[in-house]
This record gives structure tokens, C-alpha cells and sequence, in this order.
């Protein structure tokens, strides 16, 4: 192995201090310049590229191999959920039928519909201090930073930083995630805040004698303007109210599981309307 | 011949450590690239230069999304507190050196973890020690595999 860059005549203590000191200076950068992410995202593309062929190899390995017993329950199983969503998909147009001659009783402006793109997820680092996914769409798709992102269940996370080809997502659990939320019974504004686990998030700064309760389930409430309003976040799953805390300690199950997704859905919110100012 | 299977398994190595394969995996999985540093710095009949462990590690960074810099230093450090006692490990029985490599290894995460916790906040999980001793304990499996690959893929004169 050559030695690069550095002659080994000198000591091995200042070859380690200085790459010390470069390091220190690479942090530092990249976290004052944030499209350095996008070029490292562009970097890694390779590595995942290949840890996607291999994924997608092994599902088709798997389904190939699957029995014809296996996949005709699967068949069963399926329809059975089919018959089962039906009337939901009804009343959800329906609803989608009224809420639009309502908007037009209110004058209110036309809004388009979202969009929404499947993605496949590529790469994934839980460690106790980031719980990243990378998705294979990347800004050629039309991803941009802040997106949410949605998974069976709920809200999954946001879109950190978009190369050309990936996108790196920060899921809800990520210890620099957090969200606006609200009870679906009650209008108070919460956050939900991401503790570096997967299967559990916080409600931070609820005082001890708080009205939230063990089953109440939160959904985003819109606030921000990052995530539509109604969506799925999670449950609260545990309220500790502990004599020498200053507040009441919220744990919320996640309403879809973060540590198992292999698809995520992209999504394209419509555009907020503009609030009409009249003089 | 060399430096294609050292850049081979480099990329096997990140591929393992970013595969999806549910949470259990990803928090239990052992650091394989930094298995593979110390089994080159312990096996390698050159010193490894210590600037390309730096860049192998600000690889790994770019492909993991972590603060720039933290796998690097890890790396580095790692494989400079290795070559400080390296005489001794290198005579031990692979089973032996597991101890070695465990303490190594959680060197390792812990600079990592320490080095995100100072872009960020400090949380203590178990996978910090847990994901060391698996590395370890995979260790001697590790050499076997890797002390047969290397014999098969030298280059034989007749």
C-alpha cells in the first residue's frame, strides 16, 4: 500500500493529528454548506445502486421460489382485503363528492388534487444518532428538500437532502425530526419529536397535569405548511408523570413501522390556497 | 490483484452495512468495513497508509449520510491505536485477538457516536456495545474466511 499524500518519514502520531484536524475541518464545512449532502448523496449512488440490484435479486429469487400453496392463500388473503376496503373506497368518494360542493358553496378556490409517486428504498443507516432511508427518486423525479413522505399507516418522514438519482429521507424517529401534530378529538397544538428510536417517539414540554391520555392518536395538524393537515402520526402509547421531571414524559407509537419499510410513497401536496386579504 | 480485491470487498463491505434488511439488522449489523481495515492492518504484509483509511471512512460517511468525517477519524484512530500494539496482537491465536478487536470496535462507534453527538444531541442506545461484540465474535469466523480467500486468490508460480 503507497503511502498517499503523506512520506512515512514522518511520525505516525502527526499523520493521525493532522487528519484529525481535516476532519474537523470536513465537518465543519459541510455542515456550514449544506449541497455538499447532495454531492455526497450523488457519491454513494454507486454503493446503493448495488444494494438494490442485490434487494430486487433476491425478491425475484424469492418469489420464483415461493410455493403454489403459498401464493394462493396470498391470493385469498388479498381478495378477502379487497372485499373488505371496497365500501371505504365508496364512502371516500362520496366524501371527495361532497367536500367539493362544499368548497364550491364556500366560493373557495379550486384546489388540484396531490400526487403521489412509489419509491423504493435503497439504503438505510439506524444508528443511535440519525435513522436515515435513501429512496431511489432523486430530484430528475421532481423530489424536493422538506417533502413528506408517506407509508402504509401515516407519515413516515421527510426528504433531508435530493441528489439527481437518490434522496435521503429522515425518518420521524431521527433525533433532528419533528412534527406538528394535534389529537384527533381536541384542536392543541403538539409536537411530535424523534428520540434516535425507531419503535417510539415524544410529545415534548406537556406540563405533568396534561390532558393526553394512553390511545390518543395524533395526526399531523398542517401547522408549517410542510405536511397536509389529517394525516396519521401515531399513538400515544405511554404517559409518565414523574414527581422530579418538569414535565410529563409522552411516548408515541409510530403509525407505520418505520424499521420495516421497503416502499415509501412521494408526495406532492397541492398548493396551499392563498389566504385573500381584502383592505 | 491486490488492490482489486481490497477495493472489492470495500464496496461488499459498505453494500452489507447499508443493505435494507428490517431494524433488527441495521442496528445489530457489525461495522464491516472497519472489520476489514483491522483484518487488512492485522494480515497486510504493508503498513496501511493511514490517508487512505481516512478516505475510506469519508466514503462510508458520504454512503451512511452521517456528519462528514466521523467514520474517517473512527477509522483512523482505530487503526493507529491497532498499530501501537500490533506486535502483540498479531502473534495471538485469532480467538485471542477477538478481545482486542471487540475493544477496537467499540472505540470505534463510540468516536462515531460521539462525533454525531456533537452536531447533534446525545442519546445512549444499546446497539452501541451490542454491535461491537457481534463484530468480535464474528471475528475469528471472519480471518477463516478471509485467510482462505486470500490463499486461493494468490497468484500461483509454477
Amino acid at each position: 500500500m503507497p503511502a498517499l499524500f503523506f512520506p512515512r518519514r514522518y511520525p505516525p502520531l502527526l499523520r493521525v493529528a493532522v487528519l484529525i484536524v481535516l476532519s474537523v475541518f470536513v465537518s465543519v464545512f459541510s455542515e456550514k454548506h449544506s449541497n455538499i449532502e447532495s454531492v455526497s448523496l450523488t457519491m454513494a449512488y454507486p454503493v446503493q445502486w448495488i444494494s438494490m440490484q442485490g434487494i430486487s435479486f433476491w425478491q425475484r429469487a424469492n418469489n420464483y421460489l415461493q410455493s403454489r400453496a403459498a401464493l394462493a392463500s396470498e391470493n385469498v388473503r388479498l381478495r378477502a382485503e379487497l372485499i373488505r376496503a371496497q365500501p371505504k373506497l365508496l364512502e371516500a368518494d362520496i366524501l371527495r363528492n361532497e367536500n367539493r360542493q362544499l368548497l364550491a358553496l364556500l366560493d373557495s378556490i379550486p384546489q388540484p388534487p396531490g400526487k403521489v409517486a412509489v419509491a423504493q428504498v435503497i439504503a438505510q443507516n439506524f444508528s443511535p444518532g440519525s435513522q436515515l432511508l435513501v429512496v431511489n427518486m432523486g430530484a430528475r423525479a421532481g423530489i424536493f428538500v422538506g417533502q413528506p413522505v408517506l407509508a402504509t399507516g401515516g407519515v413516515a418522514g421527510q426528504v433531508v437532502s435530493v441528489s439527481p438519482m437518490s434522496s435521503e429521507v429522515a425518518l420521524l424517529s431521527d433525533l433532528d425530526s419533528s412534527i406538528p401534530v394535534q389529537p384527533t378529538d381536541s384542536d392543541t397544538p403538539l409536537l411530535v419529536d424523534g428520540r434516535g428510536d425507531i419503535d417510539s417517539l415524544a410529545v415534548p414540554f406537556q406540563p405533568r397535569n396534561t390532558s393526553l391520555k394512553v390511545g390518543d392518536r395524533l395526526v399531523t395538524s398542517g401547522l408549517g405548511g410542510r405536511y397536509p393537515p389529517g394525516l396519521n402520526v401515531g399513538t400515544i402509547s405511554a404517559v409518565i408523570h414523574n414527581g422530579d421531571q418538569p414535565f410529563a414524559q409522552i411516548a408515541v407509537r409510530p403509525a407505520v413501522r418505520l424499521g420495516q419499510l421497503s416502499t415509501v410513497l412521494m408526495l406532492w401536496d397541492r398548493p396551499s390556497p392563498q389566504p385573500v386579504v381584502t383592505p | 490483484m491486490i488492490a482489486i480485491s481490497f477495493i472489492f470487498g470495500f464496496f461488499l463491505a459498505l453494500t452489507a452495512e447499508i443493505i435494507p434488511c428490517g431494524p433488527f439488522y441495521a442496528l445489530l449489523h457489525p461495522d464491516f468495513v472497519a472489520l476489514l481495515l483491522l483484518y487488512w492492518a492485522i494480515s497486510g504484509s504493508s503498513e496501511l497508509s493511514f490517508t487512505i483509511v481516512w478516505l475510506i471512512g469519508l466514503l462510508q460517511d458520504m454512503v451512511l449520510g452521517d456528519v462528514l468525517g466521523a467514520q474517517a477519524i473512527a477509522g483512523v484512530i482505530m487503526i493507529y491505536l491497532l498499530y501501537t500494539s500490533l506486535g502483540r496482537v498479531r502473534g495471538l491465536p485469532s480467538w485471542e485477538q477477538l478481545f482486542f478487536i471487540f475493544l477496537l470496535l467499540l472505540t470505534h462507534r463510540l468516536l462515531v457516536w460521539l462525533w454525531q453527538a456533537w452536531a447533534g444531541t446525545i442519546t445512549w442506545h444499546f446497539s452501541l456495545l451490542l454491535g461491537p461484540l457481534i463484530g468480535a465474535l464474528l471475528w475469528p469466523l471472519f480471518t477463516l474466511a478471509f485467510d482462505y480467500l486470500r490463499h486461493t486468490l494468490r497468484p500461483r508460480h509454477i
